[in-house]
């Protein structure tokens, strides 16, 4: 992989020059929180942002749209006008979503709406320093090694800079007389210093070792009545995490003809409709099943699959639930703890 | 093919989802195309009462007038849609449902009058009359759910009227979540459909679009009550819209909190 050094100052200019690929994002305070949005004016970009309120999962499945329009005789999958787009500031945890998102989307029933999102999608990671919601050390996804197309890890006064694929190295090659090859053994210093700085900065540890036995031997424990109980069911906790997937689909059919399109939105198993199934049976009929299921994906069944947890440690559920059900709050209850 | 033959009706109530229809402008050929509509007046003359295939029915019931309306409709139409939250819920009207007697009330804004045309009580849900096939609520109705729906109607589908929370729709706006910021906000417990617009201008959400499916109201109003807020503010803010379908709900947990 090769590394670069960017200077800070350069940084704006560099994204304004990306414009000729594809529009620019970036994270921008958008109330007390930040969000990314498009940077047509570059100085509303924040690189101090540390979560977004939505994942970068929105550009690679929007929260609604069309996935095709249809009559009587045919159907035409709505893949042509997605644009190119630059994801700047996007952090590592972050990234490691989306390689959980490429799990499901990209492997065994390759989904041709993320996919030709995520090919058209440049993601430019960002590294962060944590706050006292982020446990991405305990998940282990404070540091990424794939999934990025550039990594820039800030380091004082520039920024050293990952390229992580041929898009990367275009992205690149589109402004090479701002960045500087040479990487010299301070900068090696520079980093690994950082690297233990940043590493020391994190205050909140969720130990998920051997969280499928916990949550198997918790299978039928009152935890999940306790928090059935006390889950508003508003489905935040799905919209806002990076690696939650699922959506629902409904036709929308014009009133006087046989056109339509059918539209994808992005749905959660804390919702009770999401098990219904024909005859009005529900899978999941209590909300303490419902709860149960969201844990058991993320912090069991996901293990059990790919050999590690579906949470990447970003916080956005402790930051996001208002009777304060999360990945902390949850793994402490499981564990015995209140 | 026939098409299929609908009517449109008003009972108490602004008339707003009725006018929502109409505003659909881009739309509106779409809906007088699709269908035989019969009986829309609030849209067109030479209304005629006859076997329809789907009655949307805009507005509570309110007088005898209206309830006899509803008997004599309901044997002569196959499908009974409530269009908003009056018919659904019995609307801003049913607020102070089941506090103290109706007449009690009416004199209190009124004051003690005859009634010499119709004879008027509380203001109840359609389906207190008769009963209803399918629900479609708002304060007023969205366009686009009614639009989605009057289309399945019409070929025979089920309407499809998700019940999700409004914080589904809020979050997808990216919304600051208001809760969090303690003001009372009806998000978890609404039903969504509305595309969040109040909670997108900074509003919390007051309930138009009635109970979401399962909404957990202990937990709503244990969640209020730890940020100061008291019963009487939180059931009011209910009343405003939930009607006859949150008083239910709520009567019990009330008796439960309070002890």
């Amino acid at each position: 992989m090769k590394v670069l050094k960017l200077k800070k100052h350069n940084l704006n200019d560099y994204l304004d020059s990306l414009r000729v690929w594809g529009e620019v994002y970036g994270p921008v305070k958008q109330g007390e929180k930040y969000i990314y949005g498009q940077l047509d004016d570059l100085s509303k970009l924040d690189t101090k942002m540390l979560r977004t309120i939505l994942p970068v999962k929105k550009f690679l499945m929007p929260p609604k749209f069309n996935t095709f329009t249809f009559d009587e005789n045919k159907y035409k999958a709505e893949l042509e006008n997605i644009p190119n787009r630059i994801v700047f500031g996007v952090h590592p945890c972050e990234i490691h979503g989306l390689l959980i998102l490429d799990k499901f989307f990209l492997e065994r029933f390759p989904d041709p709406f993320y996919g030709e999102r995520r090919r058209k999608t440049a993601i430019l990671g960002l590294s962060c320093v944590p706050d006292d919601k982020c446990f991405a050390k305990s998940t282990n996804t404070h540091y990424v090694e794939s999934g990025f197309d550039l990594a820039f890890n800030d380091l004082d006064n520039y920024y050293l800079v990952w390229v992580g694929s041929s898009l990367g190295d275009d992205l690149v090659r589109i402004r090479l007389d701002l960045f500087e090859e040479d990487i010299k053994e301070k900068d090696l210093k520079h980093y690994m210093e950082w690297r233990n700085w940043r590493d020391s900065q994190y205050k909140l540890n969720v130990n998920l070792t051997a969280m499928p036995d916990i949550m198997e031997l918790n299978y039928s424990s009152p935890v999940w009545d306790e928090l059935g109980d006390k889950c508003l069911s508003c489905g935040a906790c799905s919209m806002v995490c990076p690696t939650c997937p699922c959506y629902n689909m409904s036709d929308q059919i014009r009133p006087s003809q046989f056109t339509g399109k059918r539209e994808r939105t992005w749905d959660s198993c804390m919702f009770k409709q999401f098990a219904l199934v024909a005859g009005g049976h529900n899978f999941r009929e209590a909300r303490s099943q419902r709860v149960r299921l969201w844990y058991t994906h993320k912090l069991k069944a996901f293990i059990t699959e790919f050999g590690k947890a579906a949470c990447i440690g970003c916080g956005r559920c402790i930051d996001t639930c208002p009777v304060d059900i999360n990945v902390k709050t949850v793994v402490k209850a499981l564990k015995g703890g209140k | 093919m026939n098409k299929p033959k609908v009517g449109f009706y008003n009972l108490s109530g602004c008339s707003g989802c009725l006018l929502t229809i109409l505003n659909c402008e881009n739309q509106l050929l779409d809906v007088f195309n699709g269908a035989e509509v019969v009986s829309f007046l609030m849209a067109q003359s030479n209304n005629v009462e006859k076997e329809l295939d789907i009655a949307f029915i805009d507005g509570s019931v309110t007088t005898d007038e209206q309830e006899e309306f509803l008997h004599e409709l309901r044997p002569r139409t196959k499908k009974v849609v409530c269009l908003g939250s009056c018919s659904c819920y019995g609307g801003v009207q049913a607020m102070e449902n089941e506090k103290g007697t109706w007449l009690k009330r009416f004199n209190k804004v009124y004051g003690k009058k005859p009634f010499k045309v119709v004879k008027p009580f509380e203001s109840k849900p359609v389906d207190a009359f008769i009963p209803v096939d399918y629900y479609l609520p708002g304060c007023p109705i969205d366009a686009d759910q009614f639009l989605y729906n009057y289309a399945r109607l019409l070929r025979g589908l089920p309407a499809d009227v998700p019940k999700t929370p409004v914080c589904l729709e809020c979050k997808w706006h990216e919304n600051e979540c208001l809760l969090l910021k303690d003001k009372l906000c009806l998000g978890p417990v609404t039903s969504a459909g509305c595309k969040a617009k109040c909670p997108s201008h900074n509003l919390p959400c007051i309930g138009c679009f009635g109970p979401a499916d399962e909404s957990n109201l202990t937990s709503e109003f244990s969640l209020l009550k730890e940020k100061g807020y008291t019963f009487p503010e939180i059931e009011r803010k209910l009343r405003l819209f939930g009607g006859v379908k949150f008083i239910k709900q709520f009567k019990s947990l009330w008796k439960k909190a309070q002890k």
